[in-house]
């Protein structure tokens, strides 16, 4: 009777045993495997697309609510005169239309391209014109003494000098010709056409009563140079390449107020400034350090880089152009 | 003798419960496999639905499942998946300046995989190339970058954007890595980012939805005209333009004959190959690359300018492909390249603050 017993009561232990094990294995499977739980999911799925598609009416009400105050709100902003100089080259077309690519994004812009040639070209003209852009299409012929050569350094002479005064010196008629008070009020800011403007450092700017500065990426040899700000105020400048310089910033480290650029018609760049003097022939008339206005969280972030292109190897086609067989002229790129 | 088999009866009956309430306890599994489920089925939801808000979903290591990303970095998100040990975090965030425009439900999504790395200039880049997409609607951004780990500088980048994105990341092992800036055209770079790319979207649509789908591969120095995404969109296998710059050439081009079909291909450097074309220079529509899941880029042994060849082949053949950009006359896109920086006055110590996102 007793080895009965036990005989049973060691099947039923063996039988116990191998049911928690089957239970355990099946229930370390369950965990890797993605179970199809719908019937546990669809009350919440449908309730959280029925609330996304509320958020999404919403949004639309919100956005058309937008676009109606837009056009008043736009108006009251202060204009930012974008003054670029430019030059034909191959990536001309490039440059220019990624640089108004930014540019769409900025409400109250106004581009002024000048180019470095004898006439308007048809590849600006119909670039700007398309662009969506209001804009000024100005042109002036840099002298040939003051032209870099083929093989000269980027530094060796001052480039976009006339072709930025010209832009200055369109920009004071105008104003004279616009009475109100509005007309004189805005900011003047020359952008080269192969940097990287953020969309930040046009609001930066907006507000600028006299001349704002901000850090500029990748400039002067070193990841950034920047205004070192104290106490509100600039106080010197963190910069690798001849600090002593009266403005040791780079052209696309400052925005000037349109007021001060009209109160004082004579400043203008000189293009006889040495080497790296170029900004302060201009903001020396106009400025002194204590009376910049620093932007860009006290000159803390890098709002705008100063990339340059690389110039597109060009060895088979000149090849091909030699032997008269040059790529397609009528293909305009 | 009966003490030792009840012992070993109790321990047989013990061990698998114990072990069994320890494994239980360890995941808390009951309520989390419910929401882990809920995930997967809200992302697939969401990104077939077109709403207007912006999808991110995250991927990590080399996409394989069995990984798990420790700690996610969603710090503003509003998540319905509270595990932070999920595969897949969604993160949905409003658009923050409502500046993409509003998504269409007509337009086939215009699918963008750029592979990017670290450098001086990668801020700069992506920040251009954001503000390019942010005109284009349906666009959805797949950003690859070439390292362990998703950086803090792209992830903060594609946030304050505000467009639709999904940003992926897997290494380059060293010895396919080009050091410095040769531009060798030997050694494919951003080839292993840009199959991940395709795996992605390979699992995240099934080739059964009626979402269309338009693939562009988009290198982050390039420069594209708007034109460009709207002359891609109407894609129905893969189709190819001009690209400025490329083989050094003022631009290379397919041949097209009077009956608007590629027979040729207008370079100077290797014209026999397949497909003689930049990888700007074409679009594949998303149907095909689901079609085709085997179709990769090929990462060994491939020769300089092949690589395009080595996907494309697998998908299309000559006659297929569909000539667009006023029959490959006109440039929409240019291969510009950035010139590296000159650093020279950082120094051996680093002049400028390091802390300062550059």
């Amino acid at each position: 009777m007793a080895t009965r017993m036990r005989l049973k009561l060691k099947t039923v232990f063996v039988l116990y045993f191998l049911v928690s094990l089957l239970g355990l294995i099946y229930a370390l499977m369950q965990l890797g495997q993605r179970c199809d739980c719908t019937e546990h999911d669809m009350p919440k799925e449908r309730t959280i697309s029925r609330l996304r598609g509320e958020l999404h009416r919403l949004q639309e009400q919100t956005r058309r609510l937008e676009a109606t105050k837009q056009p008043r709100k736009e108006s009251s902003l202060p204009t930012i005169f974008v003054i670029t100089p430019t030059y034909a080259r191959l990536v001309q077309k490039a440059e220019l239309t990624r640089l108004s690519q930014t540019f769409l994004h900025v409400p109250q812009l106004h581009w002024i391209v000048v180019e470095d040639s004898q006439h308007k070209t048809p590849l600006v003209g119909q670039l700007l014109a398309k662009s969506g852009l209001s804009y000024t299409h100005l042109h002036v012929a840099t002298a040939k003494e003051r032209k870099l050569q083929e093989g000269d350094p980027s530094w060796l002479k001052p480039r976009g000098v006339e072709q930025r005064n010209e832009a200055l010196r369109w920009l004071r008629e105008d104003r004279k010709a616009q009475t109100d008070a509005r007309g004189q009020q805005g900011v003047v800011y020359f952008a080269d056409d192969d940097n990287t403007y953020s969309l930040q450092v046009f609001e930066e700017m907006r507000s600028t009563q006299q001349v704002s500065v901000w850090p500029v990426g990748l400039v002067g040899g070193m990841k950034y140079e920047k205004p070192v700000v104290e106490g509100g105020k600039v106080v010197r400048f963190h910069v690798g390449w001849r600090p002593s310089r009266p403005f040791p910033m780079d052209m696309a480290g400052f925005a000037v107020s349109l007021k001060l650029l009209l109160s004082n018609p004579d400043a203008r760049f000189d293009g006889n400034a040495p080497m790296g003097l170029l900004e302060s022939s201009l903001l020396q008339g106009l400025v002194t350090m204590d009376q910049l206005e620093p932007r860009a969280d006290n000159c803390t972030k890098v709002l705008v880089w100063h990339t340059r292109t690389e110039k597109p190897k060009m060895k088979r086609e000149d090849a091909l152009q030699a032997q008269g067989l040059g790529s397609d002229a009528a293909v305009e790129v | 003798m009966p003490k030792r088999r009840d012992i070993l009866a109790i321990v047989l009956i013990v061990l698998p419960w114990t072990l069994l309430i320890t494994v239980w306890h360890q995941s808390a599994i009951a309520p989390l496999l419910a929401i882990h489920k809920a995930c997967h089925h809200l992302v697939k939801e969401i990104f077939i639905i077109p709403e207007r808000l912006a999808v991110r979903h995250r991927l990590s290591g080399g996409g394989i499942e069995g990984k798990r990303e420790a700690g996610g970095q969603a710090g503003d998100s509003k998540e319905y998946c509270a595990s932070d040990k999920d595969i897949v975090e969604v993160v949905r965030t409003e658009y923050v300046y409502t500046r993409p425009p509003p998504w269409s439900d007509v337009l086939p999504t215009i699918h963008i995989i750029t592979p990017t790395y670290s450098r001086p200039v990668q801020k700069a880049e992506l920040t251009r190339l954001a503000n390019t997409f942010l005109h284009i609607p349906n666009l959805h951004w797949i950003l690859v970058e070439d390292s362990q780990r998703r950086t803090p500088l792209v992830t903060r980048l594609l946030r304050e954007t505000g467009l639709n994105y999904t940003h992926l990341n897997v290494e380059t092992p060293r010895n396919y890595k080009v050091r410095g800036d040769t531009g060798d055209p030997r050694i494919p770079r951003g080839t292993m980012q840009r199959n991940l790319a395709l795996r992605w979207l390979r699992e995240t649509f099934n080739a059964n939805s009626t979402q269309a789908g338009i693939v562009y591969f988009a290198d982050d120095d390039n420069s594209y005209s708007l034109e460009l995404f709207e002359e891609m969109r109407s894609t129905q296998k893969v189709s190819v333009w001009p690209v400025a710059f490329v083989g050094g050439l003022r631009y290379e081009s397919p041949k097209v004959n009077a009956a608007g079909k590629v027979y040729g291909w207008k370079t100077v450097f290797d014209p026999n190959r397949p497909f003689a074309i930049d990888m700007a220079g074409f679009a594949i529509n998303l149907r095909l690359i689901l079609f085709k899941p085997q179709a990769y880029f090929k990462l060994r042994g491939v020769k300089g300018g092949y690589q395009e060849s080595s996907l494309l082949r697998e998908l299309v053949t000559l006659n297929d492909l569909e000539p667009k950009a006023d029959n490959c006359t006109k440039i929409l896109v240019w291969h510009t390249r950035t010139e590296k920086p000159i650093l020279v006055n950082e120094g051996k110590k680093g002049f400028t603050d390091p802390n300062v996102e550059v």
